[in-house]
């Protein structure tokens, strides 16, 4: 066994599948897992209320087609940066499945994190896993009507909420709070709540995980990103075969077992239901769950703990353990690489855009004897939060001089408008098409904000005159 | 059809279109902006942008949908394997 793989066979699973009631386990892996779940939901509900500057610090306001970002506002041209960032999101992913495994899928999936939360509400309501077994094999009676329905109003409050939220990104969350309250959400903001909110009740309340074996892409290929030195959760066969039961207080060495002691706490434990006794396989989401129950187990025992824990392929094998492989660097530079980049970036951004456009009509125009015209239209966009009066100014050939009708012009922030430049240029400096020059437009009050084109004036071939 | 191959034909189909019209509808509408379509398109009728970026998100979601379940069923068996 090497890398995980998916059941060759996977057709029964499907059938044979019963709801799986995971053990609930006390460790530190499973503290550190329920301070993620808290954290992550803790940012997740709370980022919207967040006011910064006067306004809801993190909105992605589609109906003005701007995103609020902190301090920063970006439109629809910024756009490279959240390719940038999607890019950095996929290598940090990669980075970190190399160096770590699904550290993801255990600590940070939303499907793992709302999973946990759904769990958190079923125990609640319907108690520690074998009332939950007892009671899903219970006839209906009153008690287990109270006690599903209580579950499944939790669960619909909590998913309903988690759609206006995420509604709450988009467009500003208390005005929509505020519309919730009257009862006036419009059409669109009510079908992306209800339609976000049934998805997480479904992901989270049935699918489960069954979205990470079933339908998750990334789960399919991790493998590709892991090799021997990738930390995995694995159990120590050699230290815990021949399993099999004994009195407490044995050397079990005496009787020719192993230190396993067969109680199946961890496959009880275990979310998605495997035994990671029969070796790392492609279902395991790395929640180490099984490692706090183990533990548990060894520590009653009065064994040394991690027969089963974080380990290598390498190590288990015996062979020496290397952190710093090539892969991990290169996911590790080009991490950093984009990062900054995309930092610097950020800071050397000019929230101005400017767009030249030559008019096709006419080629040139001849002003007098001496003077040749081109007419561009500039169109401007002031990505600036505040309003700005920006000049033109035309460089790059011998004479050459913008007319425009007003010297400057005013844009209001977040606004267009667009300006026709005629740039004329004396006969001699110019010959033929395509001369190239420059075209700079700059904030009357902010020389920073500016910005520089290139443009082809188009003079008359040497034949023409 | 089995239970098994349903859940296994909402997975393969439901999920990676719905995966990849998100990315669609990113790039499409950072793009163009549904007001411009609209007035270029149906300029009498009254459309919110939040309404062109929800239709245009599930036309990228039907689509893949036709797509995805075209490739399920085709690939799903194969004449010689089929009984
Ligand atoms: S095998 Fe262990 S680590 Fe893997 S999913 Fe199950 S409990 Fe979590
Ligand atoms: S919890 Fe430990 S002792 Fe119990 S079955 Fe699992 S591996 Fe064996």
């Amino acid at each position: 066994m090497s890398k995980p793989e998916p059941a060759a066979d996977d057709g029964p699973m499907y059938i044979a599948r019963e709801k799986i009631h995971p053990r609930e386990v006390k460790g530190p892996f499973q503290t550190l897992r329920h301070l993620a779940v808290i954290v992550l939901l803790g940012i997740f509900y709370g980022l919207p209320w967040l006011q910064w500057d006067g306004r809801q610090a993190v909105l992605f306001d589609l109906p003005a087609r701007q995103f609020h970002v902190f301090g920063l506002t970006l439109w629809p041209q910024d756009f490279v940066y959240l390719a940038l960032l999607l890019v950095i999101a996929a290598l940090s992913l990669f980075f970190f499945t190399a160096l770590a495994g699904r550290l993801w899928c255990g600590y940070a999936c939303p499907q793992t994190v709302w999973t946990e939360a759904f769990i958190w509400m079923e125990r609640w309501t319907e108690g520690k896993r074998q009332q939950r077994i007892k009671l899903d094999k219970a006839p209906w009676s009153r008690q287990k009507i109270l006690r599903r329905g209580s579950k499944h109003l939790l669960w619909i409050v909590f998913a309903l909420f988690t759609g206006f939220t995420f509604v709450g990104y988009f467009t500003p969350i208390t005005e929509l709070a505020g519309r919730l309250t009257t009862l006036s959400l419009g059409p669109w903001e009510t079908f992306w709540v209800l339609f976000y909110g049934v998805a997480t009740w479904g992901n989270a309340g049935f699918l489960r995980e069954q979205v990470c074996i079933y339908m998750c892409p990334y789960a399919r290929f991790q493998s590709a990103m892991f090799d021997n030195n990738t930390l995995i959760i694995s159990y120590d066969e050699e230290r815990g075969e021949p399993r099999g039961g004994r009195p407490r207080g044995i050397d079990p060495r005496e009787r020719g077992l192993g230190d396993c002691i067969d109680c199946n706490l961890c496959v009880q434990a275990c979310p998605t239901g495997i035994d990671i006794r029969k070796g790392l396989q492609y279902e395991c989401i790395a929640c180490a769950a099984c490692i706090d129950a183990c533990n548990g187990v060894m520590d009653k025992m009065n064994y040394p703990r991690g027969l089963i824990r974080y380990s290598t392929e390498n190590a288990m094998n015996g062979k020496p353990e290397k952190v710093l492989r090539p892969r991990v660097m290169i996911y590790g530079l080009a991490l950093l690489v984009l990062t900054t980049g995309v930092v610097y970036s950020l800071t050397q951004r000019v929230p101005l855009a400017v767009e030249v456009l030559s008019d096709r009509n006419v080629v040139y125009r001849e002003v007098d004897w001496y003077t040749i015209e081109n007419v561009y239209t500039v169109r401007v966009l002031n990505k600036d939060r505040v309003a700005h009066d920006y000049r033109l100014e035309a460089e790059g050939l011998e004479g050459i001089e913008v007319v425009t009708r007003e010297d400057t012009l005013r844009v209001g922030p977040g606004e267009t408008d667009s300006v026709v430049a005629r740039v004329q240029v004396p006969r001699d400096a110019v010959e033929g098409a395509g001369n190239p020059f420059r075209l700079i437009m700059e904030s009357t009050t902010d020389p920073d904000i500016r910005t520089v084109n290139t443009a082809r004036f188009h003079g008359p071939s040497p034949g023409d005159n | 059809m089995s239970k098994a191959r349903l859940l296994r034909s909402l997975g393969g189909t439901l999920w990676p279109s719905f995966l990849t019209a998100a990315v669609a509808s990113v790039v499409f509408f950072a793009n163009i902006d549904p007001e411009t379509l609209h007035m270029q398109t149906l300029p009498h009728w009254e459309f919110s942008r939040m309404a062109g970026y929800t239709i245009g998100f599930f036309m990228f979601w039907g689509v893949g949908l036709a797509s995805s379940v075209m490739t399920f069923v085709l690939t799903e068996r194969s004449p010689q394997e089929s009984p």
